[in-house]
């Protein structure tokens, strides 16, 4: 919803009006897939039950992809979610209340997790700006990083389960009408929307994006924001890793499993597109309404499981195809 | 959890591996005994190795500790190789150590079914020998692929799903709707274990089976496809059969956040320790009806051994019987009437081991696994 202001000219006019106009276009698949599954299944389908599983499914590909969203924005991108949901996810058990009895630092735990997301991301950044290698090859190593981690914190021994009762009922409780957890995942997406809109980082990524040569000679200091960005995105990650934690009650070295290709295709769908430079974290949120419809609703009416996966291929390319239809035309480089 | 090697390494191990494995025969070692038809070795030119998918499963960590008692027992160490899901990093791991120059004593849990022949080659080329559980491509037979593929060793999937699912329409009073987690489409342990489910439903007119969702084996995709069928059947489920326990747990978690604990059934397979201890203690009432009972610890020791046996002259491979070749082993079926049993030390008897080096086939059952027609 945002773009690079202040030429005035009149195609970033144009473009502000395409993206608004692209925006709408993938609210009409989001409406279209709920009408289709309502239609198919009316009993189970539109219910305020299946809402709430269908939000509360989505809060934590959100999470992560108000980080990945700002990475991609960048032009690069952040391979490594699912290790350091694992990293941080087991972290964060081992140092809570659990029946290993390992440590328990009470709610120090949350920010202990998020710092062990954020260290990781800024080693991604840092390799990444600092030693020049492209952003998807030390990322695809920090993936493996992450895993090898939550692998050594797992250990041989038995599955580690979460003592406190409470925290594990909070993410799919409803005090406010929505789960907790969704509710947790729109405040980290307002919290990106600040930063994108109102902060240097913000304004930067979109720059660094748009043309990273201009953008090193107006003066930024592009590598130091890489690597903030990085950091950022990291710590969205691991705090996916901690609610995904709560809501297994219990540690797993892959919590954060099918995560990656679920926020990079919500992205896209979302209309970021790769390359960097255009859209942001609320157009991701509505990318992954639309996978998780299409998840919840492919097994609602009753697709058989053998030909699901075919089936969300295929509509997720048709979404990126309309989604991006009014763009076709200027779109004029593919890679 | 521990590559040994930096992949430079790795590769130049795997290229000395195919240049001394094409020399294989004439390291050749002299026969240690002389009852049997196939090359033995001294202890001293042996290395045990076993592989895993990765380490984080229960499953496997109890796999690496059966393997890792029986070295102790033998006074050798053992190698891990682990794949970490890819079947390219599971068969280099094992040329790298081949390359080493010892004799190989392998058992391996394979990636993939089509592992086998390529895994199968490098041990014959090494000179080494080994025993393979779970998966194996369905035309190849030990027997006709060579002396240094001792065994092949797989529990019964038809009667693990049986166990399950006998205990959970029992516990549901014989009606009602079940939903079925199996493991992948495309897994015959998993394809084992629903046959069974629905051999036992066949004569349960009231029992319906309302959805079959996979759950890759996973606690987390089970949660969430669990929470899409509460959504989808709500009140209509009042069991859940599963075909490993960590699905179980995934499951568990989904249905109690659901609110619905108390009116829903559960069993499993696999006999997880955390799931031995939810049928002792079933703090949510009478729930978790049944699991199966097998360990990687008791799988990975027979296999290494059995293997073992045969690189020391101890078995004469050409004398072994078919069902010791290709068999099955014995399971238990885990209820809360018997759970108790099964809580301490894993579920392992202390002298099991023990008897084991006496007989590696005390506990092997039958020979290959048959589906039910139908």
């Amino acid at each position: 919803m945002t773009s690079l202001s202040g030429t005035g000219s009149g195609r970033a006019a144009r473009r502000r009006g395409l993206a608004a106009r692209a925006g709408v276009a993938e609210l009409a698949i989001l409406l279209a897939l709920v009408a289709i599954f309502s239609m198919l299944n009316p009993h189970a389908f539109p219910t305020l039950t299946n809402l709430n599983t269908i939000l509360n499914n989505a809060a934590i590909p959100i999470v992560i992809g108000v980080g990945a969203s700002l990475v991609v924005l960048t032009g690069r991108i952040d391979l490594s979610v699912e290790g350091v949901m694992g990293a941080a996810g087991m972290a964060f058990v081992l140092l809570s209340a659990n029946s290993r009895e390992t440590a328990d630092i009470g709610w120090l735990a949350y920010p202990a997790a998020l710092a062990v997301g954020a260290g990781l991301g800024a080693a991604t950044g840092a390799i990444h700006a600092l030693a020049k290698v492209p952003s998807f090859i030390v990322s695809l190593g920090m993936w493996y990083v992450g895993l090898g981690i939550a692998a050594v914190l797992f250990g041989y021994e038995m599955i580690p389960f979460l003592g406190n009762e409470a925290a594990v009922a909070w993410p799919t409780a409803t005090p406010l009408g929505l789960p907790n957890s969704f509710v947790l995942a729109l405040v980290v997406v307002g919290l990106g929307w600040l930063i994108e809109r109102y902060t240097r980082l913000g304004r930067y990524a979109y720059a660094i994006g748009n043309n990273e040569t201009v953008a090193r000679m107006t003066g930024i200091p592009v590598a130091g924001f890489v690597v903030a960005i990085f950091a950022f995105a990291g710590a969205c990650s691991a705090l996916a890793g901690v609610m995904g934690s709560l809501a297994l009650g219990a540690g797993s070295a892959t919590v954060g499993v099918g995560m990656l290709f679920l926020t990079l295709a919500a992205i896209v769908i979302g209309g970021t597109p790769l390359g960097g430079g255009r859209g942001g974290a609320l157009r991701t949120v509505t990318g992954v309404l639309i996978l998780s419809t299409l998840y919840n609703g492919l097994i609602l009416v009753g697709v058989d499981p053998s030909i699901q996966s075919g089936v969300s291929g295929i509509v997720l390319v048709a979404a990126v195809i309309a989604a991006g239809w009014s763009q076709r035309a200027r779109l004029r480089v593919f890679k | 959890m521990h590559h040994r090697f930096t992949s430079g390494a790795r590769a130049r191990l795997a290229a000395t591996a195919l240049t001394l494995a094409a020399l294989g025969p004439v390291f050749y070692g002299l026969p240690a005994a002389a009852e049997t038809s196939q090359p033995t070795y001294d202890k001293s030119d042996i290395i045990l190795v076993t592989t895993v998918i990765n380490a984080t499963n229960p499953y496997m960590a109890s796999w690496i500790e059966g393997s890792k008692a029986l070295g102790e027992k033998l006074g050798l160490p053992v190698e891990i190789v682990q794949s970490n899901g890819s079947s390219q990093t599971q068969i280099a791991g094992i040329q790298a150590l081949a390359a080493k120059g010892k004799k190989i004593v392998l058992v391996t849990n394979p990636l993939a079914a089509s592992d086998v022949p390529a895994i199968a080659n490098t041990i014959k080329q090494n000179g080494g020998y080994m025993v393979v559980w779970w998966n194996m491509p369905p035309n190849m037979e030990p027997a006709d692929v060579g002396d240094h593929f001792v065994a092949f060793g797989t529990y019964n999937g038809v009667t693990a799903g049986e166990c399950g699912a006998k205990a959970l329409v029992e516990a549901m009073g014989g009606k009602g709707g079940i939903i079925a987690l199996p493991g992948v489409l495309d897994s015959t342990v998993s394809q084992e274990r629903v046959a069974g489910l629905k051999e036992v439903i066949k004569d349960y007119p009231d029992i319906t089976l309302l959805d079959e969702q996979p759950a890759n084996w996973d606690q987390a995709i089970a949660l969430k496809a669990t929470q899409q069928l509460v959504a989808k059947y709500g009140d209509e489920i009042d069991g859940v059969w599963t075909a490993d326990d960590a699905m179980m747990l995934g499951a568990y978690e989904a249905i109690k956040k659901a609110g619905m604990i108390g009116d829903v059934k559960f069993s499993g397979e696999g006999a997880y320790p955390p799931v031995v201890d939810l049928m002792v203690a079933q703090p949510d009432g009478n729930v978790v009806a049944a699991s199966s009972f097998h360990r990687g610890y008791k799988a990975a020791a027979t296999g290494m051994l059995i293997a073992y046996k045969a690189a020391v002259g101890e078995l004469d491979v050409a004398a072994l019987t078919a069902e010791q070749r290709h068999g099955q082993y014995a399971i238990d079926c885990v209820t809360p009437e018997n759970a108790a049993k099964f809580q301490e030390n894993g579920g392992i008897d202390p002298t099991w081991l023990d008897r084991l080096i006496a007989d590696p086939f005390m506990d092997l059952v039958g020979g290959k696994v048959e589906l039910p027609n139908g």
